[in-house]
């Protein structure tokens, strides 16, 4: 059993960090410099990452964990740690890779940018946090680097933020989150106090849930899940928290295929992962984790339909496919969640990097404007077709296989969800079909040449398509390598899994045929629903008018209560100080006027002293 | 107060304080600073007055001397040398009249309700050596007060000397 | 009868005091102090007589006034005609040394 790697693994983050700690010390002053130091400090990670999971792979290393003593209270004590397991072997080899890319990617595409050093030790920062989040030990460390992510992605978020929009976003993203976070916090408050010797290292938490041992009361149990459950849905843009994912897309694109692929969203989903042990002992958790998974995956993927942003039609798409992920973990397959969340990571970075592709050469963002791309910028056309068809779910590319192993579970578990999914796959299919279509065929709208991208920003493309379409065979109906190697159980059961094959690869077929028709052959009027039903494409187009709820509902009186707060603060506190602060300056006034260094004017106001003096001393026989 | 015989004294006493008082009240109100002096005078000839009824009749001389005849005199030098007309100049604000009188008459209110207030105990015996009071005082003075009496010499001569000093030209002006 | 001197000799001290404060002439500010200081020493002499212990000890002390008073006139004229002579003013107002 050789544990060489594992032993250094708690050097992955560290390069990114002290990549952070160069970008912050240089500053300004080396432009190309960020580039250099920040792709060196994640091409490290990614080789370790690399050794570390071949490590696990080649035999049966399992586990490996190492930490220091942090806190000493009393009987409690709390270490800080890392371990390695297969799950978090393979997630670093995922963050690790996707970091990469898009430092590669990040150099061509934030070119001629005054902040790209910045730029730079913000990502190497989120890297370093996701990581740290990775390999955490324990449930506190966990949330510290949970923080951590949250914070980087507030700052890359708001990375332009000159722009108001991006502001906006960003703030929307921190405080949404914020939301999701303060249920992860109560739930571990209440971890530690339930956990015997209030231990809340994964590894015990595991011992006492497995098994539905009782340790725990079931509604303590329930409750920490649930709870749980609200921090990964803040993290993972389920809904109802999903409102600041797509706002999120004003940051620069690299940050949102980091932020979408690969480190914050997927977050959530390793964390339900992390403590699956919680939620298999609480059926309802389980359950809501599944149908809040379930009704975001439909939910998004119809709003997908009518965006015109591009970016943010891939937002939408990334919260859809987020909610198969919740929905596996929900239905108890840990495989298929975490399968989907690997294979969805490189398409997605795929997808949004070719985004950032498309918009670096169109400068603009809205798919009524482009067209006819196609045949200008061949590699992006190809590799974006490449990651369409994997969300899609067509075969043989990942997505299909990650997806259909979701729909099998699902099919076994709840038909009802089975048949969400199979809706919200068709969904998936005909937006990504529209947007495909719109962008690379017809005629080109926008004026001006439209040149391929640099080789910066292809060649992550590239690679990323491999891994789009290969990814994907490391979990067949035939082939259970994944599964085996991530739970040590046995095969899933496969039965049936043909009929879902089936039918998920035609419904993604039809989807993409009826985008076809739609879209490049015109058999169907584009407005055909539009002209029927505006109320429809209306209501998709507000995403179902979330925001203007949550505005109404939540914004609106918290800001009334704000404002009645600050007016409470302005004029009565305030006041009070104005009045104080006045007062003395009155009775300084006054005093500058008596000190007007005349004996009379003294002499006055001691004969008027000493009268008050008598009065006060000897007039209290009156009153008393 | 009222309900006493008119006695020579009384008489006395209401003549002189009304001089005492009149000449105050006119010594404030006068804008001409000689007039001021005069009435000053008179305040200080009702006070030497008021020394006779009360059988200190040396003090009595002593005032008229020192107060009605030197230290008036002093000041209508004064007044002369230092050459400010001879009126009274434009008076302070009204804000700071106001304040003064209002002190000064709370002050007076304070002091008579203390006077009215005390129970002033029964004479234990009648002043004794009224009869040659010029002469009991020197006795006094050149016995149990010989050490103040001779400071207070050595004080005259220093402010004999320091007026003189002070007031002098300065040789290099 | 103690009570209406000490009251003659009240009025006086107020009557001073007011004048001290008001007058703008340095000299007249000095012949109020002057003034105080002649009701002191009515109120001293008719203790002397009407006091409990009644003797010429009140007298003595007032003696001792009047000649400190006489010094204090004779130095404070002195004074005033040194700073007439420095400031060409005996206006009160106008020495507002003590601000700086």
């Amino acid at each position: 059993m050789n544990t060489m790697f594992s032993e250094i693994a708690w050097l992955i983050p560290l390069f990114p960090f002290v990549a952070f700690l160069l970008l912050l010390a240089s500053g300004r002053s080396g432009q190309g410099l960020g580039v250099t130091i920040g792709t060196v400090g994640s091409l490290a990670s990614l080789v370790l990452s690399i050794l570390v999971l071949m490590e696990h792979m080649s035999d049966g290393s399992k586990y490996y964990q190492d930490g220091f003593k942090w806190i000493d209270l009393g009987s409690f004590q709390l270490n800080i740690g890392y371990e390695v397991t297969n799950l978090s072997a393979l997630m670093l080899v995922v963050v690790t890779a996707v970091s990469f890319l898009v430092n590669v990617y990040s150099a061509g595409y934030m070119k001629g940018d005054e902040r790209i050093s910045t730029f730079y030790s913000y990502i190497a920062l989120f890297t370093f946090s996701m990581l740290g989040l990775v390999l955490a030990d324990n449930m506190l460390t966990l949330y510290i680097f949970w923080e951590l992510v949250g914070v980087c992605s507030f700052l890359l978020v708001g990375f332009w933020f000159t722009k108001p929009a991006a502001r906006a976003a960003a703030k929307k993203a921190f405080i949404v989150t914020r939301i999701g976070d303060a249920g992860l916090l109560i739930a571990i408050l209440l971890l530690f106090w339930y956990m015997p010797d209030h231990a809340l290292d994964f590894v015990r938490i595991e011992n006492v849930f497995e098994g539905q041992s009782g340790t725990v009361a079931a509604g303590v149990t329930t409750l920490i899940a649930i709870l749980i459950f609200v921090g990964a849905v803040g993290k993972s843009g389920q809904f109802p928290l999903h409102v600041w994912l797509p706002d999120a897309m004003e940051g620069p694109t690299p940050i949102s295929a980091l932020i979408h692929a690969a480190t914050m969203v997927a977050a959530g989903v390793y964390l339900v992962a992390r403590t699956f042990d919680i939620f298999q002992a609480s059926p309802a958790a389980m359950e809501t984790v599944a149908y809040v998974g379930g009704f975001t995956a439909l939910f998004a993927a119809t709003i997908g339909i009518a965006q015109n942003d591009i970016k943010r039609i891939l937002a939408y798409s990334t919260v859809s496919q987020l909610g198969y992920m919740m929905m596996a973990l929900g239905l108890g397959s840990l495989t298929g969640g975490i399968f989907h969340l690997f294979t969805h990571a490189f398409f997605k970075a795929l997808l949004f990097l070719g985004a950032g592709s498309i918009i670096h050469a169109v400068h603009t963002q809205n798919i009524n404007e482009m067209g006819g791309l196609g045949s200008k910028m061949r590699i992006t056309a190809w590799t974006f077709g490449i990651g369409a068809l994997a969300l899609s779910g067509i075969p043989p590319f990942s997505g299909f296989w990650s997806k259909d192993a979701i729909l099998t579970t699902a099919l076994h578990e709840n038909p009802v969800l089975f048949v969400v999914g199979i809706i919200a796959a068709f969904f998936t299919s005909f937006y990504m079909a529209r947007l495909f279509f719109l962008v690379f065929t017809g005629r080109p709208k926008g004026e001006g040449r439209i040149h391929e991208s640099s080789l910066t920003m292809t060649i992550p493309l590239i690679i990323l398509a491999v891994f789009a379409i290969g990814a994907g065979f490391v979990e067949t109906p035939w082939n259970n390598t994944l599964g085996e190697w991530l739970t040590g159980a046995a095969g899933a059961d496969h039965s049936g899994s043909g009929l879902v094959m089936v039918v998920s690869t035609a419904v993604g077929a039809l989807g993409i045929y009826l985008g076809w028709l739609v879209f490049v052959k015109g058999t169907i009027a584009r407005d055909a629903v539009s002209s029927r039903a505006p109320w429809l494409v209306g209501l998709l187009e507000r995403k179902y008018y979330i925001d203007e709820i949550y505005a109404a509902v939540i914004v609106k009186p918290l800001r009334g209560l704000g404002s009645l707060l600050n007016a409470i603060d302005q004029y009565i506190i305030d006041g009070i100080i104005a009045i104080i602060g006045g007062t003395a300056v009155l009775l300084g006034r006054g005093g500058i006027r008596l000190q007007n260094g005349q004996v009379q004017t003294y002499g006055l106001i001691t004969v008027l002293g000493l009268v008050i003096l008598i009065i006060a001393v000897v007039g209290r026989r009156f009153w008393s | 107060m009222f309900n006493m015989d008119w006695t020579g004294e009384y008489v006395a006493f209401i003549v002189f304080s009304a001089v005492i008082i009149s000449g105050a009240v006119f010594m404030i109100n006068f804008t001409k600073v000689v007039h001021m002096v005069v009435s000053l005078a008179a305040v200080f000839i009702g006070i030497a007055g008021m020394f006779v009824l009360l059988q200190a009749e040396f003090l009595a001389f002593v005032q008229v001397l020192i107060y009605a005849g030197a230290i008036s005199i002093l000041m209508i030098f004064g007044i002369m040398m230092t050459k400010h007309g001879d009126r009274e100049a434009e008076s302070k604000s009204r804000l700071h009249k106001i304040a003064a009188g209002i002190g000064a008459i709370a002050l007076f209110g304070i002091l008579f309700y203390a006077i009215r207030q005390t129970e002033f105990p029964a004479q234990e015996q009648p002043l004794h050596g009224a009869e040659d009071n010029a002469m009991e005082i020197g006795k006094l003075l050149f016995t149990g007060y010989v050490v103040p009496f001779e400071l207070v010499s050595v004080l005259l001569t220093v402010a004999f000397i320091g007026a003189i000093v002070l007031a002098k030209k300065e040789a290099n002006e | 009868m103690l009570s209406s001197y000490l009251m003659v000799a009240a009025i006086l001290f107020c009557i001073g005091l007011y004048g001290a404060l008001v007058k703008k002439n340095a000299v007249i500010v000095l012949l109020c102090i002057e003034l105080m200081l002649n009701a002191v020493n009515l109120n001293l002499v008719a203790f002397s007589k009407y006091g409990v212990g009644a003797s010429l000890t009140g007298q003595m002390f007032t003696l001792f006034t009047i000649a400190i008073a006489a010094a204090e006139a004779a130095v404070g004229i002195a004074i005033l005609i040194a700073l007439f002579r420095a400031r060409g003013t005996v206006n009160v107002d106008d020495y507002d040394e003590m601000r700086r």
